[in-house]
């Protein structure tokens, strides 16, 4: 009797312990995956080397074409500058599309000519043509052409996208057995979510590598591994709720390849734009409609079984409305069209009182512009209007300038307005390093712990090393989205990149700071990892603009046909 | 493309305020993760209370003084332990500051920054906290207070061991009274006077008076006072409770003369005094394992004549702190230099590596050597002259005792503090005893003579 207790305890005992190294196993998995990925993603950059040529007729001078979008002009800004003064500012953009180089003239004084004939719109050129712009002739060639020595292949280093998915999977075991003995006897109930969402992973493996030749598979890595993070916290609080979150992965996916396919045309992109914006605004106007409040903010809306989070989705509408390619960015410099675009769609979330997605849309909004105009004086312009706008909410929406009266004195109010900054501290310091384990957490309990709360949860339950690694892994995205800015295949690409991966490191701060108090609390989800069917698909739409920016998205595709 | 990659670096921006805000949370991590995590809510410590951690809390002799049993907080079975040690342990609630229940309490609960509340077997396990205190030592001082309010502390000057201390009045720690809050006799239950309260100092003072003197005055020894009951200073008369006539100086010592040492403060001079009060600690805070004692204070800056006689003889608005004037006692006996007072021996992590050991440190020096020697002859010629050596039979015993006026129709506070020169005996003490009708030597003394004789083990 005594023996069979002894070993009962010892048993206990034994699964904490294994826990506890697959909790470090884990977390050092998630590091290697995650460091592999990003050194695989500088590896696999290209490097500056000129794409094309062009050969000035006069003095046979060789301009390198280094971008796949190249502005020409007079302006020491541009990307080929002109020393003509019979030339335009901003004359013409070079660009390379799917089926070959064209020249687009940007609306300037004397014209572009390509063969002798006047450019109404853009015109292709082929290697051999010449262009006129002003007093200068330019003549496209080939680098090969000028014997300039051919590209260096691609460097070595970079991760098979084989060894990624296994790294994931691997991972992701782990964290399913973890669930699964998240109750101290082996349960295999909520170890199936984690279960689908590696069949799914295995699928979608396939038909990007296998069927559609895709050569890089780091940023489906990286975002499969923060949903694991988030699947497997989810798993061991509520399993049904896991389901939905499941469910938000698939459908995440499919619109991910559905935006990438989408992106793939830039004319297409541009042609949809205005449709977009006004499909936006009607979005907007059906959620004022018929949402009803919830916990505050009326941003909800119940379709049938299903409820959204619409705002989620016009975030990617707002990306797609803000972006343009190089040629459409020197003929429309005006921004108007965008700003009031953006202060339609931010009036909307003002009526909603959703004003932690607001900030988002703000955020979103200075990157977007910034990145097309290069005003510091519209930033400037629009942060006098938000602070004036703060102004107005605080005055008369108390509960928001309560938020801001406990910030940073959250220990003074544990029993009321602190109440779930201070738990979230308080457990995530409890968590240490790895963790107190899955479904052993206390947190769960405090109210909105798997959204708002949900960085907090990963501290306690998993501890602080998967919790600082899952947000850096979402800072270097920003980071990536920034790096390839000039390696894309358009201006378009880079801008929404650029904006998506903001967006996304915003929110994540928005997220981690409101709950940890180093901010005041918004009630906004940590990307890829809180509960939220709408947050999951969008937080993979938003993957989608950094995967178009990378340019080796679209190779693989024009290596196929 | 060249502007759209110029721009894009507004995102460094962005990153560069996320990396600060994620710097401000781990660094809030690592300084105050304890603090964080060791809150009444929090559902990983069992017991629901502020120091119900883990751990236990031994004495010096292993006697358990707190343990948790079955996720409740229990401590010494003895009832005359647990109150004698509620202010060195301190309380279930997180009351008591001072206790090491309440400065110690992430250690008790477990914490720390590698595994959080929770140990890698899933128990939280706290680290186990051995004190220098001897609970037989505390328990005596405890029944020779004899419900009487006040303070006693013993330490090993040479070494830092803190074997004593204890403040009165006190509690049952396992089963705090109902009227606790409400009850008068329950006023200051929850300070630690040692550590947190000051008192007016009365003739203890003299030590510090005497120290300026020996620096300040050549002929100090050839010098007499005429000693006739009362002095006038500046139209204010300063009174002894006897007339003592001709006195030297450390026959004025003995008889504590306020005549005597009220000129001798006068004639030394406010600055003079003053510097010789902050040099020996006073308008200065210790730290006593993390704790930061009560400052002891002395003032005469604006003090005019007869104000200053009287803070040479402890009154006026001086007023002492009972852990100083410890640290005092020690740094006289031991050179000059005191060895700070410590009480946590070890806490230890239930895997048994230590995580902290208290060791012996030197403090700043009080007073020159000279001075220190000098003093040891005075306040030995105290007891051997006026207390009686049989207080501490042969352990060769310098003290000096206070009887301080407090007014407010009380009895004045009385004080003995001293320390044994014996290389075997290392100890200084400090004994206070308010509201005492009886005199300083046959209330604090008798106190003091308990206690060092069960420490010296003198039969």
């Amino acid at each position: 009797m005594t023996l069979a207790f002894d070993f009962a305890a010892l048993s206990t005992d034994a699964v904490s312990i294994l826990l506890f190294v697959l909790r470090v196993a884990v977390a050092l998995l998630c590091i290697v995956t995650a460091t592999r990925c990003f050194t695989s993603m500088r590896l696999g950059k290209r490097r500056k080397d000129p794409i094309m040529v062009l050969e000035d007729m006069t003095t046979h001078q060789l301009i390198p074409v280094l971008y796949w979008e190249n502005s020409i002009g007079r302006s020491r800004s541009c990307d080929v500058v002109l020393r003509d003064q019979t030339a335009s500012r901003a004359h013409a953009v070079l660009m390379r599309r799917e089926n070959g180089w064209f020249v687009a003239d940007t609306n300037s004084k004397s014209g572009t000519f390509v063969g002798g004939r006047k450019l109404k719109d853009r015109a292709p050129v082929f290697p051999g043509d010449i262009i006129s712009m002003g007093s200068t002739v330019l003549m496209l060639k080939r680098t090969a052409d000028v014997g300039a020595p051919p590209p260096a292949p691609p460097r070595r280093g970079a991760a098979s996208p084989f060894s990624l998915i296994w790294a994931v999977l691997v991972t992701q075991i782990l964290l399913a057995v973890q669930v699964g003995l998240s109750s101290g006897k082996l349960e295999t109930a909520p170890m199936l979510p984690l279960g689908g969402l590696m069949a799914c992973e295995l699928i979608f493996y396939v038909y990007s590598i296998r069927l559609m030749g895709h050569v890089s598979f780091e940023l489906e890595t990286l975002a499969f591994l923060l949903s694991g993070v988030g699947l497997a916290l989810q798993s061991a609080v509520n399993v049904k709720s896991a389901f939905t979150q499941l469910a938000g992965v698939v459908l995440g996916l499919a619109l991910y390849r559905f935006l990438i396919w989408f992106l793939g045309d830039m004319d297409r992109v541009m042609k949809w734009r205005v449709k977009i914006a006004v499909l936006a605004v009607l979005v907007f106007a059906a959620n004022l409609l018929l949402a009803k409040s919830r916990n505050g903010a009326r941003n909800w809306v119940t379709l049938g079984p299903l409820t959204v989070q619409p705002s989620e989705f016009v975030k990617i509408a707002f990306i797609i409305v803000g972006t343009s390619t190089l040629d459409r960015l020197q003929t429309t410099k005006n921004l108007t069209g965008f700003i009031g675009f953006s202060a339609v769609c931010m009036g909307a979330l003002f009526l909603m009182r959703d004003f932690g997605t607001a900030c988002i849309f703000f955020v979103g909004f200075l990157i977007i512009s910034f990145m097309r105009s290069g005003s510091v004086r519209t930033i400037a312009l629009a942060c006098a209007v938000a602070v004036f706008g703060s102004f107005l909410i605080l005055k008369f929406k108390p509960y928001v300038a309560q938020r801001f009266e406990v910030w940073r004195h959250v220990w003074e109010h544990t029993g009321d307005a602190g109440y779930q900054q201070t738990r979230v501290l308080s457990y995530s310091a409890s968590g240490g390093l790895f963790g107190v384990g899955l479904g052993r957490g206390c947190l769960k309990d405090v109210f909105a712990s798997t959204s708002d709360l949900a960085f907090g949860m990963v501290c306690e339950e998993m501890g602080i090393v998967i919790a600082v690694t899952a947000v850096l892994i979402l800072a270097f995205l920003a980071l990536y989205g920034r790096g390839v800015a000039t390696r894309s295949r358009s201006a378009l690409y880079s801008i929404a990149a650029c904006a998506a991966g903001g967006l996304l490191l915003f929110q994540a701060g928005l997220n981690i700071f409101g709950a940890t108090d180093v901010l005041p609390m918004t009630g906004v989800t940590l990307p890829f990892i809180s509960l939220g069917g709408s947050s999951m698909m969008a937080s993979w739409g938003m993957l989608a603009f950094l995967k178009a920016s990378d340019e080796r998205t679209y190779a693989g595709r024009r290596k196929k046909e | 493309m060249k502007t759209t990659g110029a721009r894009s670096m507004i995102l460094f921006l962005l990153a560069a305020g996320f990396f600060f805000g994620l710097g401000v949370f781990l660094y809030g991590l690592v300084t105050d993760g304890g603090k964080w995590a060791v809150q009444p809510f929090n559902g990983h410590i069992k017991g629901n209370s502020v120091s119900s951690g883990e751990g236990s809390v031994y004495d010096r002799n292993g006697t358990v003084l707190a343990a948790t049993k079955d996720g409740k907080r229990v401590y010494s079975s003895d009832l005359d332990t647990r109150c004698a040690m509620l202010h060195a342990v301190g309380d279930t609630e997180g009351n008591i500051c001072a206790g090491v229940q309440y400065s110690y309490r992430s250690a008790l609960s477990g914490y720390n920054f590698i595994t959080g509340l929770v140990a890698p077997t899933g128990k939280s396990n706290g680290c186990d906290i051995r004190l220098t205190l001897d609970s037989d030592l505390c328990r005596l001082a405890r029944d020779k207070l004899d419900g009487r309010n006040g303070a006693a502390a013993l330490y090993n000057y040479k070494t830092g061991q803190m074997l004593c201390l204890v403040s009165t009045p006190d509690y049952d720690p396992e089963n705090p009274p109902k009227d606790l809050a409400t009850n008068p006799d329950y006023s200051g239950a929850y300070l630690n006077k040692v550590v947190s309260s000051t008192f007016t100092p009365g003739s203890t003072f003299k030590v510090i008076t005497s120290a300026a003197a020996i620096e300040n005055m050549p002929d100090l020894d050839s010098r007499t006072w005429e000693c006739n009951g009362s002095v006038v200073i500046n139209g204010n008369k300063i009174t002894d409770i006897a007339s003592y006539g001709t006195l030297s100086f450390k026959n004025a010592l003995a008889k504590s003369s306020n005549v005597a040492f009220s000129q001798i403060a006068v004639e030394i001079g406010a600055q003079k005094m003053q510097a010789e009060a902050d040099k020996m600690g006073f308008n200065r805070s210790f730290s006593f394992d993390g704790t930061d004692t009560a400052k002891s204070s002395y003032s005469v800056a604006s003090a005019a004549k007869d104000e200053l006689g009287w803070s040479g003889v402890g009154q006026y608005t001086d007023l002492a702190n009972p852990f100083h004037m410890l640290v005092l006692m020690g740094a006289i006996a031991n050179g000059g230099t005191p060895v700070m007072p410590y009480m946590v021996q070890s806490v230890v992590s239930p895997v048994g590596i230590p995580v902290q050991v208290g060791t012996a440190k030197t403090g700043d020096s009080l007073v020159s050597a000279d001075t220190a020697a000098r003093l040891r002859d005075y306040m030995r010629y105290d007891v051997t002259y006026e207390y009686g050596d049989s207080l501490f039979p042969g352990l060769n015993v310098c003290a000096k005792t206070g009887t301080a006026e407090v007014g407010g129709g009380k009895h004045p506070n009385c004080w003995m503090v001293g320390f044994s020169t014996n290389d075997s005996t290392p100890y200084a003490f400090v004994v206070l005893v308010e509201n005492s009708s009886q005199g300083s030597v046959a209330s604090a003394g008798r106190i003091a003579s308990a206690l060092m004789k069960q420490a010296g083990g003198v039969k």
